[in-house]
């Protein structure tokens, strides 16, 4: 489903975000991505979604070679990888519903399939009663729901999570755990940068670790050190 | 994909709206420039229409007599004249009936129809048109003097009294427009494309969320370009209507005021061939404007 050969990413100024890494992730698999800060995940993350371009190395996913993507195509390839973010970025000004049907809009779904999709979808993540509230009348565990549905709607195949219960109390943490594990187990790949020891000790995935933009460490079933 | 048409609209009020100032001034300044435009091709149409008789180097014509009209003789008699002088360009003499003279006439005075039905066809002189081989203003002048005592010819009127000074006045006008009328267009341009990059500034996490869930760079760009060609469609429409409305107080305001633009006239018709121009280039303008500071403030 995802897999990296031999690749370096280097930002202005001589920072090495990635170096030489490679790894292979399978149709189903749940990837913890650990380390400090700055050791690289978000990188990791960026690249698979092409934000970012290697510059060494190739990158497939979902089975295409990134590289041979021309960029025109990026938006079609991306309907199936979802995003989900430390901060939510969700869109202020619209409602729950709003926010998630958008992401079904701006694919071009018909009206009649957003509508039916859309309470499925809120339904899952449990805010079907704040279907119309904003953003801002939400706690930040609910308003990691809503970026989840939003980032699930359109079945994607991949779900990128960039620390993802970062802002979020342990309790609440657990409760996000558990819809993304719910996510991973209908066959989503998912792969999940974070800092929380405890949630990757009681998940006991796969666990890759980076350093200082090398991957030092990739265990099935891991912990966090 | 395909851009569904309540979406793009949504989008693009929603934007109209947020940036209120901005695109009232974008509005405004495509349609400063447009009038100066308009200006121009206003004062040209109606120059070329003033002296449309003047045109292709013909540099006088000489009336016939209509009352009593002159005789087929008179006639045939100035007209081998004319073909045989050597100071006339070959095949330049044309011969210009009743029926024709009246078309001409109906298009000068087409807005006062008082005047136009009181004069008959039969009350228009018949005229020849001629096209000296010389430039000579001198020779021209001696040239057409000798006609002026033939039997049957009325009057004799030159071009270079009536067209000379309203060509060159319009001509100094036209450049000094034109130029004004450039660097306006520059100004809206950049304040559409600056009204645009706003827009997107102020939009960013939306436009940050819409690339993130897939949305392709047309869906994300036509919103904003329609945004910039309403600016410019809405600038150009005000203008055209203003022209309109003005018309016939301007074309007076021209003759009055100008001695050198007498018969300066322009025909409804081209008020709105000249308006259509406008609402074209000032749509072009605003779109293209807002395609510019897309692709550059935008990174799809």
């Amino acid at each position: 489903m995802i897999k990296l050969e031999n690749v370096t990413k280097v930002y202005k100024g001589d920072v090495v975000a990635l170096r030489d890494a490679s790894a292979d992730i399978q149709k189903g698999e749940f990837v913890f991505l650990v380390g400090e800060s700055g050791s690289g995940k978000s990188t990791f993350l960026r690249l698979l979604n092409r934000e970012e371009t290697p510059d060494e190395g190739r990158i497939w996913v979902a089975g295409r070679d990134w590289s041979q993507v021309s960029k025109w195509k990026v938006p079609y390839l991306r309907r199936n990888i979802g995003a989900i973010f430390q901060d939510f970025k969700l869109l202020p000004n619209k409602t729950v519903y709003e926010n998630v049907a958008f992401a079904m809009e701006v694919t071009g779904r018909p009206r009649h399939v957003i509508d039916s999709q859309v309470p499925v979808i809120l339904d899952l993540v449990g805010l079907a009663s704040k279907v119309s509230n904003l953003p801002t009348e939400l706690s930040g565990g609910e308003q990691q729901r809503v970026s989840i549905a939003r980032a699930f709607v359109n079945r994607p195949l991949i779900l990128l999570a960039d620390e993802p219960t970062g802002n979020l109390d342990p309790n609440t943490s657990v409760g996000i755990m558990r819809l993304l594990d719910r996510i991973n187990r209908t066959g989503t790949t998912v792969v999940m940068a974070t800092h929380d020891k405890g949630i990757v000790d009681t998940m006991r995935r796969r666990v890759i670790e980076l350093d200082r933009g090398k991957i030092v460490r990739d265990q099935s079933r891991g912990v966090y050190e | 994909m395909a851009l569904k048409i309540d979406y793009v609209t949504r989008e693009t009020l929603t934007n109209l709206r947020r940036n209120l100032l901005l695109s009232t001034a974008s509005v405004l300044t495509v349609a400063v420039s447009l009038s100066m435009v308009g200006a121009v091709l206003f004062l040209r149409f109606g120059v070329d229409n003033a002296t449309a008789r003047w045109k292709n180097g013909v540099e006088f014509e000489i009336f016939l007599n209509t009352d009593p009209p002159a005789t087929p003789e008179q006639k045939d008699r100035i007209q081998r004249e004319l073909t045989t002088s050597p100071e006339v360009t070959p095949g330049g003499v044309k011969f210009i009936n009743q029926a024709a003279q009246y078309k001409l006439f109906q298009q000068y005075f087409f807005d006062q129809p008082e005047y136009l039905s009181s004069v008959k066809d039969t009350d228009m002189p018949e005229s020849f048109r001629v096209q000296p081989s010389v430039h000579d203003a001198d020779v021209i002048q001696t040239l057409g003097d000798q006609f002026k005592k033939e039997p049957g010819v009325k009057q004799v009127s030159f071009a270079k009294d009536q067209v000379q000074r309203a060509f060159n006045t319009s001509r100094g006008l036209q450049i000094g427009m034109s130029i004004v009328a450039l660097v306006l267009f520059l100004a809206s341009s950049l304040l559409i494309f600056n009204t645009i990059r706003t827009a997107i500034f102020s939009r960013r996490r939306e436009i940050e969320v819409m690339k993130l869930v897939g949305a392709t760079n047309w869906f994300i760009r036509v919103p904003f370009m329609v945004e910039g060609l309403l600016q410019g469609l809405v600038g150009s429409v005000v203008t055209f209507a203003a022209l309109f409305a003005l018309r016939t107080p301007l074309t007076k305001w021209v003759v009055e005021t100008f001695d050198q633009f007498r018969g300066f006239v322009v025909n409804p018709s081209e008020v709105v061939a000249i308006g259509l121009f406008m609402v074209i280039v000032g749509s072009l303008v605003g779109a293209v404007s807002a395609g510019v500071a897309l692709t550059r403030f935008l990174d799809v």
